[in-house]
């Protein structure tokens, strides 16, 4: 009897162990299947997407609307500005911000300066878009940078340049004055010492502030919308929306683009996530 | 090795220089089926004249909000566009004027709509979409109860009860969802009763006749569908292609749905007739697509040459063929189209009769707030008679604020 | 000779201060430009039923997606937190909703919502419900709530992650100390893991705050503010009257007022952030 009672207590302790990871894989589920949806309308033949019951899975797959949208249609184009914007102004958001954060970060700001800059910089990062929207349509347009790339370049590298202010600061604080001191009195000059010594010591928090800004730009809707016109500038974001139609919608096309734009993002995911987890919750955590 | 770079930079800068500035057209249409002709045949235009053509693809309001923004500040990324008849007043100021007028085959409804001031100023667009309501009906459904084809919405309300009791199914089916759907469904009725919605820089949509126009629109309700408040044009036509509904207004657009085994369970047994009447004869709502060049185009004398060589006959004919709406008398006459689309006459009939919205600046602003209250009645949220108060309270501060034009 | 020199740091940060200057302050000033071209502008504010509804629909939405998206993230964080194994994989499962472009999470969401063909009223049907009155996106009255579930799909996981990182931060000697007093698991939640927790559940709440109160792209793709005006929010009335209206004046009148609102969270936020 000692044996089943026993028996009976450790089956039940397993099993309560285990409720907690069925909570968990549920929420994973939740989480994954509308993406998981969107990935099989993409696959489906048109008459299949409205089939009922939902096919979930054992459906007759079909690469046709990837080849509409990107062969036939424009999405390679607008694919191909998104890659370009996003590399660009995460590239010039970090040339100009990593110096600005270990300006913030290292030397001796009188009477809190330096927390004043840090504030007003951050704090243009709280501006929502609509509000600054209208004026930079109309300043582009006369510097004739509408429906560039350039100008969109601009635009993002403004709004990424803070982030990457904040977080950088925060990750420089991390490494101790001694290591650069020590490079200087060596002969290292201060630029010198930041570029060899100390940004290899941060290159986690560099990777982590990189991969979000990438992804900031590449998911950016509003401003896209508004300063692009045609397949010359226009991103994926814009694209997706711009088969959402009042009568009809292009179920097809739109699923394939918005399975694609997703794929960079979840690669990115995948292979930083060390340093995304870390990243976002340290940067965002940390202040 | 080192020499590479400079002579790499050379050779692309000789590349650049030698090629010569190619011809190129952007064209910026409606993402729907209006829209398809005018692609087909934008791409036709740039393989004959060696010129590059860009289409940029968008639903209906982003349409309209791209458009608007490259008109007023005179970007000139797009060189042809097309616009829906109601949208013409705002834009007209940033239209270039067309070099030569339009011939009299358009039907002249379609072209009264292209100028500015309306019906009489200079043109500044061409019709290429001639869409005018039709009133669609179970022809069988009517033989089989002995009804005459209405030619009254009482007619359309007798029918839908007699036809929906008998068959067990919805007599009518209509838009009802706040904004363009509801007001495009509505304004037939308004018209029939005698209302409108605004005169001169008045709003006059709660006028008497307004009212009954409404309660009308919800006595024709109870036999619709429930949740109509809330269908579009997908609603409705699905409701038709299944045979669930009898009766419904619907735009060319649909008809060749109607026929097509692949989507209709009523093949042949819908007919396409001139809206009803009532007080006033019926007028189907206008809703022709113009195309037109922007003032600030870059390529205008290319995008000229292009809406004249697509709204020709022979192109219209090809549109037309493949289910495009034409806008000229001829080719609605033409023996081999009207053999081929049965619907031609009654398009015809209705397109020359048909009655544009009213001619102003803020009538996305208009129909924007006529659709909400006229939405909230039909839902049962609000009496008709509130509504269109409040929807005329609305409409008149949007004019004084605006101090907008003309109205037919 | 100590008097007004520049800080030795400030070459390396003016850069950064040129081009936000021409970015977000002139444009900004260019703004109120803008706005006061016409007085009648700011009047309107006070009188206009829709921007009333539309900031009233704002803070609601804020308000509802907010609390849920709290407490599910926080339960989510205590879940995964407590697993033994696996919390990378769970964790990073977890963040996919919210690193997806917005437009691309609120596109599948409108193939899911579609009350004809889309799978959740298919789904539902197939269990034996009655689907016909489930309009979600495309019904007046279940238009808002549908919105809000997606961005509760969409954002949960920002908390998780934030309210996760907070978990982790706590020191164990408090938690170790209450237990062997022998403290049960909710006393400890709610005396010691609570109140340790609170520097980053404000600086959450916050920031989720300001992101929802300037919601548009979402909205923009599963409905553009409609049905009627039933999910429209300040930023899509902003949109809809500068590029649909025509109306950059009255637009940008408006925006000051959202801007007046952002800048109330926003320094209660950099506050937070310094405290901790």
């Amino acid at each position: 009897m000692k044996r089943t009672r026993a028996g009976w207590y450790e089956a039940a302790r397993k099993a309560a162990a285990l409720v907690p990871y069925l909570a968990a894989v549920a929420a994973v589920f939740i989480a994954l299947a509308p993406v998981y949806w969107l990935l099989t309308i993409s696959l489906k033949r048109e008459v299949d997407q409205f089939a009922y019951p939902p096919q979930w899975i054992g459906f007759t797959a079909t690469l046709e609307h990837y080849r509409d949208a990107f062969a036939g249609g424009s999405f390679a184009a607008y694919f191909e500005n998104s890659v370009l914007l996003a590399a660009i102004s995460t590239l010039a958001a970090l040339a100009i911000g990593v110096p600005a954060a270990y300006g913030l970060a290292r030397f001796e700001w009188p009477r809190q300066w330096d927390h004043r800059i840090g504030d007003w910089i951050l704090s243009t990062r709280m501006l929502p878009p609509i509000v600054t929207i209208v004026p930079l349509f109309l300043m582009l347009r006369q510097a004739r940078l509408l429906n560039s790339l350039t100008g969109l370049a601009i635009v993002y590298t403004g709004f990424n340049l803070p982030f990457v202010v904040w977080m950088m600061r925060g990750f420089f604080e991390e490494v101790p004055k001694e290591i650069e001191e020590a490079a200087m009195l060596d002969g290292e000059s201060r630029a010198g010492a930041l570029l060899r010594i100390v940004l290899p010591l941060v290159r986690p928090g560099l990777a982590a502030t990189a991969v979000f800004c990438l992804v900031v730009a590449w998911n950016e809707f509003l401003f896209a919308l508004i300063l692009t016109q045609t397949e010359a500038a226009m991103t994926l974001p814009v694209g997706i929306a711009s088969r959402v139609t009042q009568y009809e919608i292009k179920w097809g096309a739109m699923s394939a683009a918005g399975v694609v734009a997703m794929i960079p993002v979840l690669v990115f995911a995948a292979a930083a996530q060390k340093y995304l987890v870390r990243g976002l919750s340290l940067g965002a955590v940390k202040g | 090795m080192r020499n590479a770079a400079p002579a790499l930079f050379l050779a692309a800068f000789l590349l650049s220089c030698s090629r010569t500035p190619q011809r190129s057209l952007t064209i910026a249409v409606n993402a729907g089926v209006e829209g398809t002709a005018l692609k087909a045949a934008a791409k036709e235009w740039g393989e004959a004249n060696h010129a590059r053509i860009e289409v940029v693809e968008l639903p209906y309001a982003n349409l309209f909000e791209k458009e608007q923004l490259d008109l007023t500040s005179r970007t000139g990324a797009y060189d042809v566009i097309m616009l829906d008849d109601p949208w013409f007043p705002r834009m007209a100021a940033d239209l270039a004027r067309l070099p030569r007028d339009p011939d009299s085959d358009f039907v002249s409804t379609c072209l009264e709509v292209c100028r500015n001031p309306y019906k009489t100023g200079a043109y500044l667009a061409l019709p290429y979409v001639g869409n005018a309501q039709l009133f669609f009906y179970r022809k069988d459904l009517f033989e089989k109860y002995r009804l005459a084809a209405p030619k009254t919405w009482d007619d359309v309300l007798v029918a839908a009860k007699k036809i929906g009791e008998g068959e067990k199914m919805y007599g009518y089916v209509m838009r009802a969802a706040p904004g363009n759907a509801v007001v495009a469904d509505f304004m037939p009725l308004l018209w029939a009763f005698g209302g409108g919605v605004m005169e001169g820089n008045r709003a006059v949509c709660n006028s008497p006749p307004a009212v009954e126009a409404l309660r009308f629109m919800l006595e024709l309700g109870k036999y619709s569908p429930p949740g109509y408040a809330g269908f579009n044009a997908d609603e409705v036509s699905a409701h038709l292609l299944q045979g669930t509904a009898a009766m419904s207004i619907n735009w060319p657009a649909w008809i060749a749905a109607m026929d097509d085994p692949a989507k209709s369970k009523v093949v042949g047994k819908i007919e396409f007739s001139q809206m009803p009447g009532e007080r006033d004869p019926g007028v189907g709502e206008l809703g022709a697509w113009l195309v037109a060049v922007p003032a600030g185009s870059k390529h205008a004398a290319d995008a000229f040459d292009f809406i004249y060589w697509a709204t020709e006959p022979a192109q219209m004919k090809q549109a037309a063929l493949k289910g495009n709406p034409p806008t000229r008398r001829s080719i609605f006459q033409s023996p081999d189209l009207m053999a081929k689309f049965r619907s031609y006459p009654a398009q015809l009939a209705s397109l020359e009769s048909a009655r544009p919205r009213p001619r102003t600046a803020e009538w996305n602003e208009i129909e924007n707030s006529f659709g909400i209250y006229l939405s909230k009645a039909n839902d049962g949220a609000m009496d008709p008679r509130a509504a269109l108060n409040a929807a005329a309270d609305s409409i008149q501060k949007i004019l004084e604020r605006n101090e907008s034009a003309t109205h037919p | 000779m100590n008097r007004r020199r520049i800080p030795e740091g400030f070459p390396w940060v003016l850069p950064s201060l040129v081009v936000l200057l021409a970015l977000s302050i002139y444009p900004l000033i260019y703004s109120v430009k803008l706005a006061a071209a016409d007085r009648r502008n700011f009047t309107r504010l006070f009188t206009d039923r829709l921007f009333l509804t539309a900031s009233i629909q704002t803070i609601w939405l804020t308000l509802s997606a907010l609390s849920i998206e709290f407490l599910l993230g926080l339960a989510l964080a205590l879940l995964i937190d407590s697993l033994a194994r696996g919390r990378m994989f769970f964790r990073t499962a977890l963040l996919i909703p919210m690193l997806l472009p917005p437009v691309v999470a609120a596109v599948a969401w409108r193939l899911i919502y579609n009350p004809q063909f889309g799978v959740l009223n298919g789904t539902l049907r197939r269990l034996g419900f009655h689907t016909a009155d489930l309009t979600w996106t495309s019904g007046e009255s279940s238009a808002l709530a549908s919105v809000i579930l997606v961005d509760v799909w969409e954002w949960t996981p920002f908390l998780f992650l934030l309210l996760s990182a907070g978990l982790q931060a706590i020191p164990p000697e408090p938690l170790e100390a209450a237990r062997v007093d022998g403290a049960g698991a909710w006393r400890i939640f709610r005396d010691v893991t609570l109140p340790l927790l609170k520097p980053t559940i404000v600086l959450a709440l916050l920031l989720r705050t300001m992101d929802l109160v300037r919601i548009f792209d979402q909205i923009f793709i599963l409905t553009q503010g409609g049905p009627g005006t039933a999910t429209e929010t300040v930023s899509l009335y902003i949109y809809r009257t500068a590029f649909r209206f025509s109306n950059f004046g009255y637009a940008a009148a408006m925006s000051f007022v959202l801007l007046a609102a952002t800048l109330l969270f926003s320094r209660g936020l950099l506050r937070a952030m310094r405290a901790r």
